[in-house]
């Protein structure tokens, strides 16, 4: 059995899951609340906030798991990408775990813990496959040959899917982190009042800082009660426009790679109008979209262990080598 | 009681291993490699983390994020095997190292933590009370040296030992063990986004 540790960002996770993929427990506790005063996640607050949950977290998933201690064979846990003070947390936790029960340690790449939330039992999916990971972070296009890893065949060139929601609710007064308020918002609304430009980019890149300008400037124009009366119309539009962007590249590419299947993580991977234009492709289970150590745990069985005592000394990174 | 101490609070991270009132080896490095230094005493010590029957931990204040490595990495270890958990303020630590002297710790932006009445404060380093004759140690003695010596105060040279806060004396300063969990950092400032907040 794999404990798996995730501090990344604003989300406090530990998560056991077995060598042949069986969730036996999941327990995230999400900071969401906290940062929302602040309009987004401030780093020192959220690093202070792990310190204090790491370990009600971890009895939590031992207990949820009805497992102890001496049943974990190995220690995983997010090394990177995300907010540096945040990560030490977690790999400070998993390395004092790992050496007290002399453990082996396994980093993971928190993108690669997006993608295995697909190999999880029941219906794991087998590679090859096209991924669209869409996060807080990250748009990423990636060829997935084997479950050890993938290729990055297209990205965002500025805001990730996820932080054109979040800017989006903002500016729609839908509150922080607003990707799901949005998404409630807008099945109200009418997807084509509004026409929002998605900017076309060479190859399979996205581009998603202009819609958001559009979006701007029309909420600006408008009085604030009408801005009132059409606020559930913007919400479909402006989600309409981020969804068709990332659809048809996703398609375009996934018949250029020769047909692949095509597979969705991360936090946007939740959109349910998302989940509706890509309904013949396998989608993330829900409640492993938004980060999670599930995810973790599962990356880990296809990602290098180290021994026992090698890794002590193992540093986090915050953005991808 | 077979203990383990350690404090990352500050640059030069310290772990120790004492039995009772023996010190059984004490090394040096960074926060992030903390415990490949204790896996070098325990080796040395022919032990195991099962051994151990206490941890003490150094609560700042310091670095932030030093401060949490140290933090999370008691408080995992006690869940881990059982054994509670005493902090030792990283400022007791300084000042039980050095007799008679101030413990001043680097604080970034101008500021220094140190002990006012034997409480810890985070003042600006200009605002830093310093009677004359009296030695000052740690890294934000170090760092503001003009100015103490400036006030009469004498700082021991940049290498000597009083600087660090040696992992030996919160093994022996550590008092009321009890679950890691109650141990908490001493940050003594606010986060800049809750101060901005506030205003
Ligand atoms: N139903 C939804 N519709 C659209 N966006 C959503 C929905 N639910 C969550 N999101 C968005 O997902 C993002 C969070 O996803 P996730 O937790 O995967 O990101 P992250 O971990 O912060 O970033 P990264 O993984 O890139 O480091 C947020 O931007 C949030 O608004
Ligand atoms: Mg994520």
């Amino acid at each position: 059995m794999i404990l798996g540790i995730e501090t990344s960002c604003d989300e406090t996770a530990v998560a056991l899951v077995t060598q042949d993929g069986e969730v036996r427990s999941n327990v995230v506790a999400s900071q969401a609340e906290l940062h929302a005063r602040y309009g987004g996640v401030v780093p020192e607050v959220a690093s202070r906030r792990h310190l204090e949950l790491v370990g009600p977290v971890l009895s939590e998933a031992l207990e949820r798991g009805k497992a102890t201690l001496d049943e974990v064979e190995a220690v995983a846990v997010t090394r990177g990408p995300g907010l540096i003070g945040a990560l030490l947390v977690g790999l400070s936790a998993a390395k004092a775990l790992a050496w007290s029960r002399r453990l082996p340690l396994i980093p993971v790449d928190h993108l690669h813990g997006h993608v295995a939330s697909l190999y999880l039992e029941p219906g794991a999916l087998e590679p090859p496959f096209l991924c669209l990971l869409v996060s807080g972070g990250h748009t990423l296009l990636l060829d997935v040959r084997a479950r050890s890893g993938y290729h990055v065949v297209g990205t965002t060139l500025d805001d990730a899917a996820g932080e054109a929601f979040d800017k989006g609710a903002r500016l729609l007064g839908l509150g922080y982190p607003g990707g799901a308020a949005l998404d409630r918002k807008a099945r109200d609304g009418d997807p084509d009042a509004y026409s929002f430009p998605v900017a076309r980019v060479p190859g399979f890149d996205f581009s998603f800082s202009g819609l958001k300008t559009a979006l701007l400037y029309v909420v600006r124009d408008l009085p604030a009660d009408e801005l009132e009366r059409r606020r559930a119309d913007l919400a479909a539009s402006y989600q309409h426009a981020i969804v068709r962007a990332l659809v048809e590249r996703t398609r375009a590419a996934a018949m250029e790679l020769g047909g692949q299947p095509i597979a969705v993580v991360g936090g946007v991977g939740a959109n349910s109008e998302l989940r509706a234009a890509l309904a013949d492709a396998t989608l993330a289970p829900l409640p492993l979209c938004t980060d999670n150590a599930v995810m973790i745990a599962s990356a880990a069985r296809y990602a290098p262990a180290i021994p026992f005592p090698q890794y002590l000394a193992l540093d986090a990174y915050a953005t991808a080598a | 009681m077979l203990i383990l101490a350690l404090d990352t609070a500050t640059d030069v991270a310290t772990v120790a291993l004492a039995r009772d009132d023996e010190v059984l080896g004490e090394r040096a490095s960074r926060a992030v490699r903390v415990l490949e230094d204790v896996e070098v005493l325990m080796g040395e010590a022919d032990l195991r983390a099962a051994d151990l029957e206490g941890i003490a931990v150094g609560t700042g204040p310091g670095s932030y994020t030093g401060l949490r490595m140290g933090l999370i990495t008691a408080r995992t270890l006690a869940i881990s095997l059982g054994v509670p958990v005493a902090g030792v303020s990283t400022l007791d630590a300084l000042a039980a190292g050095a007799p008679g002297a101030t413990p001043v710790v680097d604080a970034k932006r101008r500021e220094v933590f140190t002990l006012v009445e034997s409480e810890p404060h985070c003042l600006a380093a200009a605002d830093l009370e310093v009677e004359p004759g009296r030695a000052y140690v740690g890294d934000g003695a170090v760092r503001y040296r003009d100015l103490i010596e400036e006030r009469g105060g004498v700082v021991p040279p940049d290498d000597a030992g009083e600087h660090v806060p040696w992992a030996r004396h919160h093994a022996r300063l550590a008092r009321d063990f009890g679950p890691g969990e109650a141990t908490d950092p001493i940050y003594l400032r606010a986060p800049d986004a809750e101060r901005a907040l506030r205003r």
